[in-house]
């Protein structure tokens, strides 16, 4: 039943959302006399009828941040999460005193709604463009969605910010901006953490057979000779199955010490119980997106200990992360979710380039971004720890962590230098 | 390989157990009623969303909420049948399939509303629990649907062959013109198997809960064997649906272990077409009708 869940945009928050941190006036903690009151409710009125007049001088001008989630549809509840991270990076920067270089001016978020669906994004991000004076733009958390409102943005030229990892936005573009590991690298390092289970890494390869399935595991299949890891299993399946015991089979059959699956959630919740069920001694490596999560563990519970994944971000990578997990939590009720942890740096990243274009024009913050250099701070809380864009709008020394499922907890435990826990054997 | 084809039969004669009560209501509903329920997944998917909302709010064990999952289907279902479904029985079959499709996606996209499309699953003390048997396993919650939806099926057996009303929706069944010259009342007859082949979506729901994750596309996962195991069993025929949904989960099963995981459902539609061309009216077709 294709698109059938578009029938969320009758209930979609269509409206964009703004949050603005004005200070509170000094004038509104004295007592108010009769003439106070008549200066104030004329304004108002006079506000009313007049159209808004900004109040120049008062304060500087809010700086516009578009953010561009899927809150409603499929990917709604990671959306949600996103614009929750979106609002608190907005927060954490306007209460340290907004840009300095443009009079403290705050970060005004801009939300909109792409409902999970191509199509709406691209006319979203058309209408978000057209219909503000922004500066930047950060979404849209998957990549497809992101590939198409990168492009609406290249030719806007707005620059945009995103923690999806598809290499493609890193092709042709100058406005789009990826902080982050690229898909590429995920790749890379999940073969190097099947080594970290056995010397002898025997890896069975389980991926569904759609373009996303078929694409990855043949990332993995060119890469894997390199690293020294053994494919002894490489097999498609139908996405949406049923029933994982005879796949699971098959798998036991081939011998292999680690199991790599390329999965959606549901096929990858049926898989890692039918592992357990079958009593298989055997190290899961869930990849990344829906297996960070924390529905992830909520819905696959003790059976989830041990199990090991890539991502981007990780809220254990610095003590700044740390501190931006707790205030999430705080918020949320979950930890920061990778996409999430990673916005709030990217927000920073930003308020960086801002603070030096010290303009808001959207093509002086691409310049201040493709010069940005940082090493420390929140816009730096990324495995590796330093970020500096390449040409391609490819941070230089971006990499994945690899994590691990720990007392209902993802710990971050390779590579080396990003391992804040040791491997859990299972 | 003993032991793989033994394990393959095993898995396959499980999840069998779960397309024969879809399929039974499928087929319950097309002998008598003579429509084809498009919606039939959709409310094995409702049934599944009961049990989880018990399970999460009341502590409910998925099991014990078929108790409740069941009735409150059949229900729906005499309402449907009441208030929708009899208003577009005629001669024109067109009304009837746009209903149950449009029943379909109303039921997909409200739940999408409702409970968005997140996964959902529920936790019991069995649910990754397995007998181990030599060098076989058996899930225990795959076995307890199995032996619920063989029991389920086995009073409906009872039912349709030692009451009245049974014996009426069979006879409704056969040839449904005679039976209401006999004096049968097709409004009862239809609302009570259209309730009962809901009730069996319900029960499905339930009993796939505790090994299986609940969002609102789930039943289309499992209509489609319904609909299979239907044509293959002989439409309208309930031991034709129940006999072709267990060999379809062993072919299923057969197929990804010895074909390829991809293959499951080729190696089920080959069967099909085999059936299809060697006993055209299927496996439960009388001879010399």
């Amino acid at each position: 039943m294709p698109r059938s869940h578009r029938g969320n945009a009758m209930i979609g928050d269509r409206k964009p959302s703004a949050i603005n941190n004005a200070v509170p006036t000094k004038a509104s903690q004295k007592k108010l006399n009769r003439r106070r009151f008549l200066i104030k409710t004329g304004g108002v009125l006079a506000a009313g009828a007049f159209g808004a007049v900004p109040l120049r001088g008062w304060a500087a001008d809010p700086i516009n941040i578009g953010a561009l989630y899927p809150s409603t549809g499929s990917m709604a509840q990671i959306g949600v999460g996103c614009v929750a991270a979106a609002k608190l990076a907005v927060d954490m920067v306007n209460e340290a005193g907004g840009i300095k270089s443009l009079g403290g001016a705050k970060l005004n978020l801009i939300v909109s709604d792409v409902q999970s669906d191509t199509t709406v994004t691209r006319t979203e991000t058309d209408r978000l463009i057209s219909g503000n004076k922004l500066s930047a733009i950060h979404g849209c958390y998957a990549s497809a969605l992101t590939l198409i409102a990168s492009e609406v943005c290249e030719r806007a030229r707005v620059p945009i910010i995103t923690g999806s990892s598809s290499d493609q936005l890193n092709k042709g573009r100058s406005y789009t901006f990826t902080p982050f590991a690229r898909a590429s690298q995920f790749a890379k390092a999940q073969l190097q953490m099947a080594k970290l289970v056995s010397e002898q890494a025997k890896v069975a390869v389980i991926f569904e057979n759609t373009a996303f399935g078929t694409s990855t595991s043949n990332g993995l299949k060119e890469l894997a000779p390199g690293e020294g890891v053994e494919i002894v299993m490489f097999e498609p399946y139908s996405a949406g199955f049923t029933d994982a015991s005879p796949l699971i089979n098959k798998v036991k059959a081939s011998g292999a010490n680690t199991l790599f699956s390329l999965s959606y959630l549901n096929d990858l919740i049926l898989i890692v119980r039918t592992v357990k069920q079958v009593g298989l001694n055997i190290a899961i490596n869930g990849g990344s997106g829906g297996f960070v999560m924390p529905d992830f563990y909520k819905n696959v519970g003790k059976a989830a200990e041990g199990l090991q994944g890539v991502a981007h971000w990780n809220h254990d990578v610095n003590d700044d992360a740390q501190k931006v997990n707790a205030e999430f939590k705080k918020r949320t009720g979950e930890f920061a979710f990778e996409y999430a942890g990673g916005l709030v740096a990217q927000t920073f990243m930003l308020a960086d380039a801002l603070e030096r274009a010290a303009s808001a024009d959207p093509k002086k913050v691409r310049e201040a971004l493709s010069t940005l250099d940082v090493s420390s701070g929140y816009a730096a809380m990324a495995p590796g720890g330093k970020v500096k864009f390449g040409p391609d709008g490819k941070n230089v020394y971006g990499r994945p962590v690899g994590v691990q499922w720990q007392n209902a907890d993802l710990a971050s435990i390779f590579p080396k230098e990003d391992a804040r826990a040791s491997l859990m054997k299972t | 390989m003993w032991e793989t084809l033994a394990q393959a039969v095993i898995n396959g004669l499980l999840i069998g157990g779960i397309y024969a009560l879809v399929s039974i209501g499928v087929t319950l509903i097309f002998g008598v009623v003579k429509i084809v329920n498009f919606a039939q997944g959709e409310f094995v998917m409702l049934g599944m969303y009961i049990s989880f909302f018990l399970a999460t709010q009341f502590g409910i064990d998925p099991l014990v909420s078929l108790v409740v999952s069941m009735p409150v289907l059949f229900v729906a279902g005499v309402l449907i049948q009441h208030f929708l479904i009899r208003r577009v029985l005629g001669p024109n079959d067109m009304p009837q399939i746009f209903l149950t499709f449009a029943l379909s996606l109303l039921l997909l996209n409200l739940s999408l509303m409702l409970f968005s499309a997140n996964y959902r699953t529920v936790h019991t003390s069995y649910s990754d629990e397995a007998w181990h048997i030599g060098g076989l396993y058996i899930p225990v919650a795959k076995l307890i649907a199995f032996a619920v939806a063989m029991a389920l099926s086995g009073l409906l057996w009872l039912f349709l062959h030692t009451t009245d009303l049974g014996r009426a929706m069979r006879a409704a069944s056969q040839n449904r013109d005679v039976a209401m010259l006999m004096g049968i009342n097709p409004n009862r007859v239809f609302a009570v198997a259209f309730g009962t082949a809901l009730a069996l979506a319900g029960a499905a729901g339930s009993l796939l809960m505790p090994f299986y994750s609940a969002y609102p596309f789930v039943g289309q996962v499992f209509v489609l064997m319904a609909f299979v195991a239907v044509v293959m069993g002989t439409l309208g025929n309930v031991m034709g649906a129940l006999v072709a949904s267990l060999m379809m989960g062993i072919a299923e099963s057969l197929g990804i272990q010895f074909v390829g995981a991809d293959s499951g459902l080729i190696v089920v539609f080959a069967l099909l077409l085999l059936t299809l061309a060697f006993r055209p009216s299927g496996l439960g077709a009388r001879r010399g009708r």
